[in-house]
C-alpha cells in the first residue's frame, strides 16, 4: 500500500481513459489486436451471462427452470416467482441493506476524514504508533475477530440489529488510511495562513480541509458502499430475525433444505442486484473515479 | 348476598388469570416442520392461541435447516435466544439441552395429555440427566419414494411388495439395473451427500441393506463399523461404480427431492408424509410418487423416525417461561387445538388422537401411518451428534470417491465415538 | 511535565503542544472509538481466547493446546493448502487478465472503453450472493447450462458434476472468484495506462521499438505501483473469499474446497469450538501479514 504511483499522484485530476491521439497503434489492425477484440467479445458474453440468467430465470416457470434442455428465454414468462418472493419481506430486506450501507458510508466518511486529517497534519503524541496500528489492522480478515465481535455486540445489546454490522464496518481502518493520504497533499502553508487569520480548529477543518479532500471523500463513500453491500459474512453472523435481514442474507436463505427453487432464488437475486446495477450505470463515472482515486492514494 | 358471594368466588377464580394478565411477549422460532414453516398457517394457529390468551403476544421467527443451527448458536452466544423453539430431540435434548441452555419441562409431562404420550416418544425427549427438554407434538417415520411410472416402464414394480410397501436388497439392486437399462428417468437414485439435513435417508439406506444398526441399543456408541454396515456401504459403492446408482456430493436432500419431482431421478431417499403433501404441486407429468420402505436383506426394514416438539430456552425470565408453557400446553394439549397443530405438520400425533387426515386435503398422509410399525428407535440423541452429522457426509463423500470402505469407516468411527 | 517547568519559553511551547495534542485527539476520537472498539479490542480478545478451551459450556485455560491441535489436524492442513492454492492461482491470473483487458480497451474510443469497463465490473456490483447463486445453477449437474453446452459442443462425454467432484470443485470456485475480482483491477489499469508518460512512448517508437518492447520497457515500469496495489488487494480478497464456499460447497466434497476462512466458521458455529476457531484466526492473520510484508518489501525495493 506504499505503492503510490508518483506520476499519478502528481496529476490527480487527470481522468482515466482520455483518447490518446499521439498513440499510433490506435487504429492499427494487427492480427493480435483482432484476435484480442474477438476474445474480448466472447468474454463480454460470459460476464453478462450470469446477469442475463438471473433476470430471465426469475421469470421462468418451474418446469422451465428445471428443464434439462435450458430454456434460453422464458417463452411463457411468469411473475409467480416474484409473488412468492414478496410473501417474504423482500422490500424490507432491500431497505435494510440500503440503510446499513448508507449509515456505514456516512459514518465512515465523517470519522475517517477527521481522523485522516489529524494523522496527516497534526503532530501529536502516539501518532506513529496509532498509524502503524491502522496499517497493520488493514490486512486483517474480519472473520478472524468474529467470535469476540459477536460477544461484544451481545454485551452491548446490539446483536441482531443493523448496528452490529455498521459499527465494525466503520471501524475498518482503510478509510482513515485513505483520508490521511489525501490530507497529506494539502500544502502546510494553507493551514498556516488559516491559523494566522485566527481560524479555529473546527473552522480550518470545515472551510479549508473538507473542500480540498472532497474528491477523496467521494471515493471513500463509493468504496464503503460497495464493501458494505458485499459484506455477506458480517451480516450472516450478526443478523438473525427476518425483519433485520439484508438482501444478501435473504437471498441466501431462500435456498431451503427441502427444496431448491431456482426461480424464486433468481427473483431474489434480481431484486438484490438490479437497483445497485442501475445506480452503478447511472453514476459510472463516479464509481470509476472513486476506485481509481482510492487506489492511487491508498 | 349470594350473588355477591358468587361474584367474589368468580373473582377469586379469575385472579390467577388476572395475575397473568400483564402483557407478555414471547418469541417462537420454528424450523420448517410441515407447514409450521409457512407464515399463513402459523399465523392462524397463533390467532387461535390469542383468542384464548389475548395477553400473550407471540412473535414468530421462521428459520431453516440451512442456516438455522448457526442462528441458534449465535443467539445462544449473544443471549438473544427465543423463548420457544420447535424442533426435534437431537437438537433440543442432545445438543442445547445437554449444554444446559434449556428449561426442564417435566411438569408438562405430568398433565393429563402429557401422561398419554407414547413411552418411547417421551423417553426420547428426556436428556441424560433425567430432565425433559422437549414436549413432543408430532412424529413420523422417514421412508423413501419411487416414481411408479418409471418402475412400471422398467417392469420393476415386481420387486416391491405392494401390500407392505417393502422390498429386499436384491430386489433394489435388480430394480436399479432395470431402471438404468430402461432409461425412463436419466438416473435411478441419487445418494446426495452435499451436507445439511436429510441425512436420515442416507443412513437408513445404508444400515437397512444388511439389517445393521446405526448405534448400539442404548444409543451411546456409533456402530457404523459393524460387518453389516460395512457390507451395506460396499454394496452402494459397487452399485455407484457399476453406474446403476448415482452419488452426488454436490447436492443436498432438497435438490434430490426436486430432481425426483421433476422426473430426473426415479427414486429419492428422503421422503415422508409432509414432503408428499408439500411437493404435490411441483410434480412433473411423468412422476407418480409411491412411498416405500428402505430395502433390506430380510425385507423387514427399521425406519428412522422424527419426533418434533417444543423446547423452552432458559432466558432467566419467569413470566416469559410461564407464558411459553401456556403456549405449549395450548398447542399440544388443548382438545380442539392439538389436532389442528398436528395437522399443520402433516405428521402424526404423539399420543392417541384418532385419524385427523381422512376427508381433508392431506388425505394421502394417512397411508404413511402404515410405516409406523417399522419405527426402529430414536437414536439421534446419541452423544456428539452434531459432529457425527458432518462426519457422516464426509464418510459418504470419501467412499464414493473410491475410498476403502473399512478404512474410511474406521476414520469416521474414530471421530464420532469419543 | 511538572519537572520540566523551567523556562517560560518552553512552557509556552508545551502549552501549544498540548493544545495540538488535544485538538488532534478530538479529531481522532470518532475513528479511534470505532477502530479500537470494534477492531482492536476484538482482535485482542481473539488472541486471548485462542489459549482457552472455549465452547458453549466450557471456558478453561489450555495454553498452546489449540495451536498444537491445529498442526495435527488434517482438515486444517487441507484448508491451508486450498487457501494458498486459491491465492497463488487467482492473484497472478487476476493481474495478468486485467492487464491484458486493460491494454486492449484503454486505447479504444471513450464509449467503448466505458462499455467494457462496465461489463467486467458488473459481477462486483451484482453482489457476491447473487453471483454465487446463479453460478450454482449454471454448474448444476442436472439442470445447469454448463453441462448442456459442454456436452453439445462435444467437450465432455457425459455430465460432469462440477461442484460435486473433488477434482473440479476448487477450480469452479476459483473461476467464479476470478469473475468477481477482475473488475477493479481493470479500472485501475485502464487509468494507469492512460497516464503513462507519452513522450517516452513516442521516443521509443521513433527509435523503432516494437509495441511489445515499448510495453515492457516503458509502460510496465510506469504502471508497476498500480500492479503492486492490485496484488495486495487481490491477495487480501482471495484470502477472504467466504460466501462462495459457504453457498456452493460448504467446504466439500470431502473437504476439497475447505478453506481456512470457512473452517474457522465451521469450527466456531457448527461445533461451537470458539477457542480453536480463534487460534486458527490468529494463524491466518499471521499468514496474511507475511504475504503483505513480502509485497510491501517488493514495493519498497521497486520505489526506492
Amino acid at each position: 500500500m506504499t505503492a503510490i504511483p508518483k506520476n499519478a499522484s502528481s496529476r490527480p485530476s487527470k481522468r482515466a481513459p482520455e483518447v490518446d491521439t499521439t498513440d499510433h497503434s490506435v487504429h492499427a489492425l494487427t492480427p493480435y489486436r483482432v484476435i484480442s477484440v474477438v476474445l474480448l467479445i466472447v468474454l463480454t458474453i460470459l460476464f453478462i451471462f450470469p446477469l442475463y440468467w438471473i433476470i430471465t430465470g426469475s421469470f421462468k416457470t418451474q418446469q422451465a427452470v428445471n428443464a434439462r434442455v435450458p430454456v434460453w428465454f422464458p417463452v411463457e414468462p411468469t411473475i409467480g416467482n416474484y409473488e412468492r418472493l414478496f410473501q417474504k419481506p423482500a422490500f424490507l430486506w432491500l431497505f435494510n441493506t440500503v440503510l446499513l450501507c448508507a449509515a456505514s458510508m456516512g459514518l465512515t466518511c465523517v470519522s475517517a476524514s477527521m481522523g485522516g486529517y489529524a494523522l496527516a497534519k497534526k503532530n501529536f503524541r502516539g501518532r506513529t504508533f496509532l498509524f502503524s496500528l491502522f496499517v497493520c489492522a488493514m490486512a486483517l480478515p474480519k472473520q478472524v475477530i468474529l467470535i469476540p465481535l459477536l460477544k461484544e455486540m451481545a454485551f452491548l445489546k446490539l446483536h441482531n440489529t443493523l448496528w452490529a454490522v455498521i459499527l465494525p464496518t466503520v471501524g475498518w481502518p482503510f478509510g482513515v488510511f485513505l483520508m490521511k493520504q489525501f490530507c497529506e497533499g494539502i500544502p502546510n502553508e494553507m493551514l498556516e495562513a488559516a491559523r494566522i487569520d485566527g481560524a479555529g480548529e473546527a473552522r480550518t477543518f470545515i472551510d479549508i480541509i473538507l473542500p480540498m479532500i472532497k474528491p477523496g471523500i467521494g471515493a471513500l463513500a463509493i468504496f464503503t458502499f460497495i464493501t458494505a453491500w458485499n459484506d455477506y459474512f458480517l451480516q450472516l453472523i450478526m443478523l438473525n430475525d427476518t425483519d433485520v435481514l439484508s438482501i444478501s442474507l435473504g437471498i441466501a436463505k431462500l435456498q431451503s433444505e427441502l427444496s431448491t427453487d431456482y426461480g424464486l432464488i433468481m427473483a431474489g437475486a434480481a431484486l438484490g442486484s438490479i437497483p445497485i446495477i442501475i445506480i452503478f450505470l447511472l453514476f459510472q463515472k463516479f464509481f470509476t473515479r472513486g476506485i481509481t482515486m482510492g487506489a492511487v492514494k491508498g | 348476598m349470594k350473588k355477591l358471594l358468587a361474584l367474589l368466588l368468580c373473582l377469586m377464580l379469575a385472579l390467577p388469570v388476572f395475575a397473568l394478565a400483564e402483557d407478555v411477549e414471547i418469541t417462537l422460532w420454528t424450523y420448517p416442520i410441515g407447514s409450521w414453516g409457512n407464515q399463513e398457517t402459523v399465523d392462524a394457529l397463533i390467532a387461535d392461541f390469542n383468542a384464548a390468551y389475548p395477553n400473550i403476544k407471540v412473535k414468530v421467527q421462521f428459520i431453516d435447516y440451512q442456516t438455522g443451527d448457526d442462528q441458534v448458536t449465535t443467539a445462544i452466544e449473544a443471549k438473544t435466544t427465543p423463548d420457544i423453539i420447535f424442533e426435534g430431540p437431537e437438537r433440543l435434548v442432545a445438543n442445547w439441552g445437554a449444554k444446559g441452555k434449556m428449561l426442564d419441562l417435566t411438569d408438562l409431562f405430568e398433565t393429563e395429555a402429557g401422561k398419554a404420550i407414547y413411552e418411547t416418544v417421551a423417553g426420547s425427549c428426556k436428556g441424560a440427566d433425567g430432565k425433559y427438554y422437549e414436549y413432543p407434538l408430532c412424529m413420523t417415520t422417514h421412508c423413501m419414494v419411487i416414481n411408479k411410472k418409471a418402475f412400471e416402464a422398467a417392469d420393476a414394480m415386481k420387486y416391491i411388495d405392494e401390500t407392505t410397501r417393502t422390498w429386499t436388497t436384491e430386489g433394489f439392486e435388480a430394480a436399479c439395473r432395470a431402471l438404468t437399462e430402461n432409461g425412463f428417468c436419466p438416473v435411478t437414485g441419487i445418494v446426495y451427500c452435499g451436507g445439511q439435513g436429510g441425512d436420515q435417508g442416507t443412513r437408513a439406506l445404508v444400515y437397512n441393506l444388511y439389517s445393521g444398526h446405526f448405534t448400539n441399543e442404548g444409543f451411546t456408541v456409533y456402530t457404523m463399523d459393524s460387518e453389516e454396515n460395512i457390507k451395506g456401504l460396499e454394496k452402494l459403492q459397487a452399485m455407484v461404480a457399476e453406474g446403476i446408482l448415482a452419488d452426488d456430493p454436490g447436492i443436498v436432500a432438497g435438490d434430490a427431492i426436486s430432481l425426483f419431482c421433476n422426473g430426473t431421478a426415479s427414486m429419492c431417499f428422503c421422503w415422508n408424509a409432509a414432503l408428499d403433501s408439500n411437493n404435490r404441486a411441483t410434480l412433473a407429468e411423468n412422476v407418480e410418487p409411491y412411498a416405500v420402505a428402505f430395502p433390506s436383506d430380510d425385507g423387514v426394514p427399521a425406519l428412522d423416525g422424527g419426533i418434533w416438539g417444543f423446547g423452552i430456552f432458559d432466558n432467566g425470565d419467569e413470566a416469559k417461561a410461564a407464558a411459553a408453557k401456556e403456549f405449549i400446553k395450548f398447542m399440544c394439549n388443548d382438545d380442539a387445538q392439538a389436532p389442528k397443530s398436528v395437522y399443520a405438520t402433516g405428521y402424526f400425533a404423539t399420543r392417541p388422537m384418532g385419524d385427523i387426515y381422512t376427508g381433508t386435503e392431506k388425505e394421502g398422509n394417512t397411508a404413511y401411518d402404515a410405516f409406523s410399525p417399522y419405527f426402529g428407535g430414536y437414536y439421534q440423541i446419541a452423544p456428539n451428534w452434531a459432529n457425527q452429522r458432518t462426519e457422516w457426509w464426509n464418510l459418504l463423500q470419501r467412499i464414493f470417491a473410491g475410498g476403502n470402505v473399512a478404512e474410511e469407516v474406521a476414520v469416521y468411527i474414530s471421530k464420532t465415538n469419543l | 511535565m511538572i519537572m520540566a517547568q523551567t523556562a517560560a519559553i518552553s512552557q509556552g511551547m508545551k502549552a501549544a503542544r498540548r493544545r495540538e495534542n488535544i485538538a488532534a485527539y478530538i479529531f481522532m476520537a470518532p475513528s479511534l472509538l470505532f477502530f479500537l472498539g470494534f477492531v482492536v479490542f476484538p482482535m485482542g480478545m481473539c488472541l486471548v481466547t485462542s489459549f482457552f478451551n472455549y465452547t458453549m459450556s466450557d471456558f478453561s485455560f489450555v495454553g498452546l493446546a489449540n495451536y498444537q491441535e491445529m498442526f495435527g489436524d488434517a482438515i486444517f492442513i487441507r484448508a491451508l493448502i486450498n487457501t494458498i492454492i486459491i491465492v497463488v492461482v487467482s492473484v497472478p491470473i487476476t493481474c495478468m487478465f486485467s492487464l491484458w483487458v486493460a491494454s486492449i480497451i484503454y486505447k479504444m474510443r471513450q464509449v467503448n472503453t466505458s462499455f467494457f469497463r462496465c461489463v467486467f465490473y458488473l459481477p462486483v456490483v451484482t453482489g457476491s450472493v447473487a453471483v454465487t447463486v446463479v453460478w450454482k445453477w449454471i454448474f448444476n449437474n442436472y439442470t445447469g447450462v454448463l453441462n448442456y453446452l459442454a456436452k453439445n459442443l462435444g467437450l465432455i462425454a457425459k455430465n460432469v458434476n462440477w461442484l460435486g467432484d473433488p477434482n473440479t470443485a476448487l477450480w469452479c470456485i476459483i473461476t467464479i472468484l476470478l469473475t468477481t475480482s477482475v473488475g477493479q483491477p481493470i479500472v485501475l489499469y485502464v487509468s494507469a495506462l492512460a497516464n503513462v508518460d507519452h513522450s517516452l512512448v513516442e521516443a521509443a517508437s521513433v527509435d523503432g521499438a516494437t509495441s511489445m518492447q515499448t510495453f515492457w520497457r516503458i509502460k510496465w515500469p510506469q504502471i508497476m505501483p498500480t500492479t503492486l496495489y492490485i496484488l495486495v488487494i487481490t491477495t487480501i480478497n482471495s484470502f477472504q473469499c467466504f460466501a462462495l464456499i459457504q453457498l456452493l460447497t460448504s467446504g466439500g466434497p470431502n473437504n476439497s474446497t475447505q478453506t481456512i476462512m470457512y473452517y474457522i466458521y465451521y469450527e466456531a458455529f457448527k461445533l461451537n469450538r470458539y477457542g480453536y476457531g480463534s487460534a486458527m484466526g490468529i494463524i491466518l492473520a499471521i499468514i496474511i501479514a507475511l504475504f503483505s510484508a513480502i509485497q510491501f518489501r517488493l514495493a519498497k525495493t521497486d520505489n526506492g
